[in-house]
């Protein structure tokens, strides 16, 4: 009895050593993270709460005025529906690159990758020819006679959600096939054999059990595209701003600290939300715990 | 005569240049325990999977009650299976997990509730209806899985080495159990195994597989008795084979010399004899007896290798002269065992009808 409880504090006490070892080693990349992170973050939250003078009003007026919350709204609809179709696309990607014979998978797999490792600017510029008046999809659609004058595709929230939606494809994509791959084929045999449909096996076997990959591709997606600056910037008009863009403004054009660090803190506090919320929802080891 | 209540006919499977299933034709009746049997690779999954609908056989067809299956997907087939790997759903209870095959019929919800209650009862797991699947041991999921495909009563259940990953404690265990469901449900079962104690506790008759075709079907003493092919004498039961030629035939029985001494004379043979051909000659180790001098119509010189008390019986390895491989099982306290050491010089004998003889 004592013998055992002294093997279980030996044990216990050889792991804390063993923790504490390894936090030694994680010590620069916890320096690096404090002086760089933590410590500008503090400073910035301090600034929108500082300047101009000491108190709230900073966000008071980010909150109360129309034109803000309008940016706000923008940021909010148009992650939320990137989110949505990132997902919506990526899925049958993610459910071919799990499935297909491994050759064929590696090679796509690349591809994909290949496009994410693809400098960010040229791969926006590249939108902005396509998408413009004169640009191929507007001449393919009006040649083929579905339109007769060209589609705004681009200088708007159009051309920021269809520009960040092919941008965070692959953040959804990686994180689904790996779901999807430790799914038993075999599972999905027997669901056919019990009577399913093709469609029910989708929707009540395949999509479920495939829930947390997609789950943490598209809160990647989310909260990226929140605070994405460069692609809305370039495809984005100048009348419908994104939060990200905003933040830019209040610190390079205005110099106004304060408003930009209320903005961003509230950013902040919104992703670690959402963050939360996921965990809640779809933490590690959730599933099979019943009840 | 009627129609057969199942009818496998001539199917044959084709992996590009694999064959996977040669030529298969087999009839079960309505409610029979039919148990699929044979090494791996030799066809009898891929035969079951055609049968779910999970394969489309290269040729040939699969009749329930006169008509064909093939032209009915797998998900409207209503047979009920069970595999080999855990495919309960994760995401879903035990409840649900059995609910699932009449939910997707959009069957009424007081329905499916009695019915899960039923098949729940019937795998002895009432208490299990909220309990997730992760949570169980893997003998409890394979329950689960049988109680999920007998739920919408379907008039064939296929399973697919359900046993295999389980230890031999815990499958002998729920052996019994599907014994018992299959009599309180009279459900048609085709079972697939390797392990021929399976094969031979659970079944009506027994097909043995081998290398794409059906050696021989039926009941488990009918192959022990008397196997088709030397084949299903070696997969079935333990059994010895002494190598030799055929000296003369007489009908269905041959003379068989197996040493330079020695002639076993009116052997039943399978195959067709010819004078000059190899034959080999079958022996179960519990027909054959040892003595220290010739006794019996049929006895060869062996000299005892090796000597292992098992409590009900004595194992007893023996070599011939031409170093073959001869065992004997003597029964507990047979005078054969007494005093009985290595090296030591003996007669193995037999009587003439006990031994069996598959010609090349």
């Amino acid at each position: 009895m004592t013998l055992a409880a002294n093997a279980s504090e030996t044990r216990l006490e050889a792991r804390r050593t063993r923790a504490a070892s390894g936090l030694v080693y994680a010590l620069p990349a916890l320096i690096l993270v404090f002086v760089f992170f933590v410590v500008p973050v503090v400073a910035l939250l301090m600034r929108s709460v500082l300047e101009p003078t000491p108190g709230l009003g900073n966000y008071a007026e980010l909150l109360g005025s129309s034109t803000y919350i309008r940016i706000f709204y923008n940021t909010f609809v148009v992650s939320a529906v990137v989110t949505v179709l990132s997902v919506t696309i990526g899925f049958p990607v993610a459910w071919m690159l799990a499935i297909m014979p491994a050759r064929w998978s590696t090679l796509l797999f690349a591809v994909i990758l290949l496009s994410m490792w693809t400098n960010l600017l040229t791969r926006t510029y590249a939108w902005m020819v396509l998408l413009q008046r004169t640009g191929v999809i507007n001449k393919v659609l009006m040649g083929i006679g579905l339109i007769d004058q060209p589609l705004a595709l681009v200088n708007n929230l159009t051309g920021v959600t269809i520009g960040m939606t092919y941008i965070m494809l692959p953040f959804v994509i990686l994180p689904l096939r790996g779901v999807i791959k430790t799914i038993d084929p075999a599972v999905l045999q027997a669901a056919s054999v019990c009577g399913a449909t093709r469609w029910q096996c989708l929707t009540r076997v395949l999509i479920p059990l495939a829930l947390p990959g997609a789950a943490a591709g598209a809160l990647m997606v989310f909260v990226m595209s929140l605070g994405y600056f460069v692609t809305p910037a370039l495809l984005g008009g100048t009348s419908n701003m994104m939060l990200a863009e905003m933040i830019a403004q209040f610190v390079q054009s205005l110099v106004n600290w304060g408003m930009g660090g209320a903005a961003a803190f509230v950013l902040l506090v919104v992703t670690l939300a959402i963050y939360a919320v996921q965990l809640r929802l779809f933490g590690a080891g959730r599933l099979g715990q019943g009840g | 005569m009627t129609t057969p209540f199942l009818q496998i006919q001539n199917i044959r499977k084709v992996y590009g240049d694999v064959v996977a299933v040669t030529d298969v034709t087999l009839d079960v009746a309505k409610g029979e325990f039919m148990t699929f049997l044979g090494p791996s690779g030799s066809g009898k999954s891929t035969t079951l999977y055609v049968l779910a609908g999970l394969q489309e056989p290269t040729a040939g067809d699969i009749l329930l009650q006169g008509s064909t299956l093939l032209d009915t997907p797998s998900h409207k087939r209503n047979i009920g299976m069970v595999f080999q790997r855990y495919t309960l759903f994760p995401h879903l209870s035990v409840g649900e997990n059995i609910a699932f095959p009449l939910r997707v019929r959009r069957r009424p919800k007081n329905e499916i509730d009695a019915a899960v209650r039923r098949v729940l009862k019937l795998v002895r797991l009432e208490s299990f209806e909220d309990r997730m699947p992760a949570k169980m041991s893997g003998g409890q999921q394979q329950r689960v899985a049988l109680a999920r495909a007998l739920a919408y009563d379907p008039p064939v259940l296929l399973m697919d080495e359900p046993l295999s990953a389980l230890d031999k404690k815990l499958r002998e265990e729920i052996q019994y159990e599907i014994r018992r469901i299959h009599q309180e449900t009279g459900v048609t079962i085709l079972y697939v195994t390797h392990d021929q104690e399976e094969a031979l506790r659970l079944s009506d008759r027994i097909a043995v597989f081998s290398k794409g075709v059906i050696d021989q079907v039926g009941t488990g003493s009918e192959l022990y008795a008397d196997p088709a092919t030397r084949f299903v004498a070696e997969f079935i039961g333990d059994s010895d084979f002494l190598e030799g030629k055929v000296e003369a035939v007489n009908g269905k029985h041959a003379d068989i010399r197996v040493g330079d001494d020695l002639v076993i004379p009116a052997v039943p043979t399978h195959g067709a004899p010819t004078p000059g051909r190899g034959a080999a000659v079958m022996l179960r180790p519990e027909r054959v007896s040892l003595s220290q001098t010739p006794n019996a119509a049929s006895s060869l010189p062996v000299t005892v290798v090796d000597i292992t008390f098992l409590g009900n019986n004595t194992h007893v390895l023996t070599e011939t002269k031409a170093r073959e491989r001869l065992s004997v099982r003597l029964p507990f306290g047979h005078a054969a065992a007494n005093g009985l050491r290595p090296g030591q010089s003996v007669w193995a004998s037999w009587e003439p009808s006990d031994a069996q003889a598959f010609c090349a």
